[in-house]
């Protein structure tokens, strides 16, 4: 990768920083076959790295607003855009979600425009979308509160004979909630078409994983009798995968499934925390080496699936964008 | 020939569900035992041998779970009506009641119905063992989004819920176990509600009004007689705690100039506060006499053998009409 491969994707993903970062080797892939008859191909590829920018691009511009006090407060999805964008396109666009609060790049694949999605942020309204016509609905700070409402959803949908195939997004320190026990029985007892994408970022706040569980969440799944996963959260073709797999299975068995997808958090838990006052530079390092975003663009300049100009038209894109939302809310 | 003896609450509950799951394809019930074995106190009985499992379903024992699933369901067009089998195990329900069903409607820009009903079987008065015999509707009623009932009578139950089932936002109805196997005599001169949401006025009197609500409007009703003709008491059944029927009240005390609030909850900040409140602000110069309260303590609900010096009875009630009336 040369230089001026390094400025583009600064320009597409904000003001991430590449240098002494080397991209990791990669084997060559092109339409590959994973193994579970799901081929990946390089317009799907395209399109994940597009939205992956995009959301990047969001997300470092809300943060921007509220540091300059357009928003009250941001919670930053970087580190999980490749689990987010990458489940949401797999799934497709008529599957109902059921999100915790940070899904921004699942809703940003769902085709609800930025302002929307940061209004809620900005105090002007509860929910910015339609619900109904993105099929993706509204955040709740309560944590695992919608893990019960999306069993409930599946369960209902079910007995009047309407499509109950329901997704459900939940952070790993939800999982110590207990609506999230008794969401995980319900639906193993009533057998629900419900999947479970537990983004597993490390930290619930400050408390760390290591300090919330004793396993992992997709083997305490299995304790309920849910059929589980743990994958790599930060590459999008396996989340993309997997999700594909998953549904699969969900749909054809009438049974729910939990994929636990390990993600990093590169930003503190919201705009009012200070995570460098409890992580170590080390950590911060090592999770900014690993950026999803960055990683997946070197990939596919590397392959050839993408190239300069391709990459220069998302980050001009994205700069509309981010004008769009400096205009709606901080002008 | 016999006299038709007065149905039972229970029977009344009954045959008030049976009849709308007949009818209304949207509803369904949910709760602690409430299929096979009809309900730990039978009001349910013969409801899932009739309606089928599907629509009268036993829940696990997991409240928020019950009333969690419950707003996924109402999200998608139906209307579950839930059992929480006793006030006591409401709380772990609390959170889904209040921080989402009372709220999603709101949240959703209005765009999602949450059309359900959370029935909680409350009070004491039968020997009930510990967390059996609360009263916690003032909790709920506090809450901007839940409308909370607490009917004294079947036909009142009849009409109450047929109006929360179509309501389209949560609606939580307190039942009185202790009127379960009871039966209980018409309200004599009991003059009809003015609409699903008002309060009943069920008995005419013009020396004092006494508000009350739930299992007590009986034993109210029931000082007043043995008062009369010496005292005349009117009698208000609130019939909703959220929102209370302010113009009723009012009305009533401006007749009157005497308000007496009657509860079985904790006074302390309780439906009796909040009604001694809007009198105050609204009705004050129509007063004779300051309102009071009669209501248990800042204690607990005691052990059963203890239950007779807690619970409000016709005699309390009585002494302190004569208080006020004297």
């Amino acid at each position: 990768m040369d230089v001026s491969h390094h400025i583009l994707l600064s320009r597409a993903i904000g003001r991430t920083e590449f240098a002494g970062i080397h991209a990791p080797p990669q084997e060559r892939i092109s339409n590959v076959n994973t193994g579970h008859g799901i081929e990946i191909d390089d317009e799907v590829r395209r399109l994940l790295l597009r939205t992956m920018l995009v959301t990047r691009g969001i997300d470092e511009e809300a943060e921007q607003l509220q540091r300059q006090g357009a928003l009250d407060l941001w919670v930053s999805c970087q580190g999980q855009e490749a689990a987010q964008v990458a489940s949401a396109i797999a799934l497709g666009p008529r599957s109902t979600i059921f999100p915790s609060f940070r899904e921004h790049g699942v809703a940003l694949a769902r085709g609800i425009p930025p302002d929307e999605l940061i209004a809620q942020w900005a105090g002007r309204t509860f929910c910015g979308w339609n619900p109904w016509q993105h099929l993706f609905f509204p955040y709740t700070l309560v944590l695992a509160a919608q893990t019960l409402h999306g069993v409930g959803y599946s369960i209902g949908a079910r007995l009047q004979s309407r499509d109950d195939f329901v997704v459900v997004y939940v952070g790993d320190g939800a999982t110590s909630e207990g609506d999230m026990s008794e969401a995980m029985n319900l639906a193993a007892v009533e057998s629900a078409s419900v999947l479970f994408i537990c983004q597993n970022n490390g930290w619930a706040i400050s408390k760390p994983a290591a300090e919330q569980m004793s396993t992992s969440v997709a083997e305490r799944a299995r304790g309920y009798g849910i059929d589980s996963s743990s994958i790599s959260g930060l590459d999008p073709e396996v989340v993309y995968t997997e999700c594909l797999r998953a549904a699969r299975h969900v749909r054809t068995s009438r049974s729910p499934f939990l994929i636990e997808a390990r993600v990093d958090r590169i930003r503190g838990h919201s705009t009012s925390d200070a995570h460098e006052q409890y992580r170590t530079s080390e950590d911060l390092e090592r999770v900014a080496a690993a950026d999803p975003v960055r990683v997946y663009s070197e990939r596919l300049l590397e392959r050839g699936v993408v190239d300069d100009r391709w990459i220069r038209g998302v980050a001009e894109d994205v700069g509309e964008s981010r004008r769009r939302l400096i205009e709606a809310y901080a002008s | 020939m016999t006299a038709q003896l007065p149905p039972r609450l229970a029977e009344s509950i009954n045959a008030t569900l049976a009849d709308l799951l007949e009818n209304d394809p949207r509803l369904l019930l949910m709760g602690l035992d409430i299929g096979r074995l009809g309900g730990v106190f039978r009001v349910t009985r013969g409801l899932q041998q009739r309606f089928g499992a599907d629509r009268v379903r036993d829940s696990l024992v997991a409240e928020s779970g019950i009333v969690g699933q419950a707003i996924g369901m109402a999200m998608g067009g139906l209307v579950p009506v839930c059992e929480l089998q006793f006030a006591g195990f409401a709380y772990p329900a609390a959170n889904q009641l209040l921080s989402q069903a009372a709220r999603l409607g709101t949240r959703w820009n209005d765009t999602v119905a949450m059309g359900m009903v959370i029935r909680i079987p409350a009070g004491g008065g039968t020997r009930g063992v510990e967390h059996h015999n609360d009263s916690n509707e003032a909790l709920f009623a506090q809450a901007p989004g839940l409308m909370v009932a607490f009917p004294s009578t079947g036909e009142d139950y009849d009409e109450i819920m047929r109006y929360a089932v179509d309501l389209g936002s949560p609606v939580v109805i307190y039942e009185p176990i202790r009127l379960y196997w009871k039966r209980i005599p018409a309200l004599v001169g009991a003059g009809s509600s003015a609409s699903p949401t008002s309060a009943r006025i069920v008995r005419h009197g013009k020396d004092v009004t006494v508000v009350t609500y739930g299992a007590l409007t009986h034993d109210v009703v029931r000082a007043a007689h043995e008062l009369s003709p010496d005292v005349d008491v009117e009698v208000v059944d609130l019939r909703w705690v959220a929102p209370i029927d302010v113009d009723t009240i009012l009305e009533s005390v401006a007749r009157t100039g005497r308000l007496l609030v009657v509860h079985e909850a904790t006074r302390r900040g309780g439906i009796g506060a909040e009604v001694a409140a809007v009198v105050a602000e609204h009705g004050f110069h129509t007063l004779r006499c300051p309102v009071r309260r009669l209501a248990p303590g800042d204690r607990q609900h005691p052990p059963a053998d203890l239950e007779h010096e807690y619970l409000i009875s016709a005699e309390q009630i009585k002494k302190e009409i004569l208080v006020m009336t004297r």
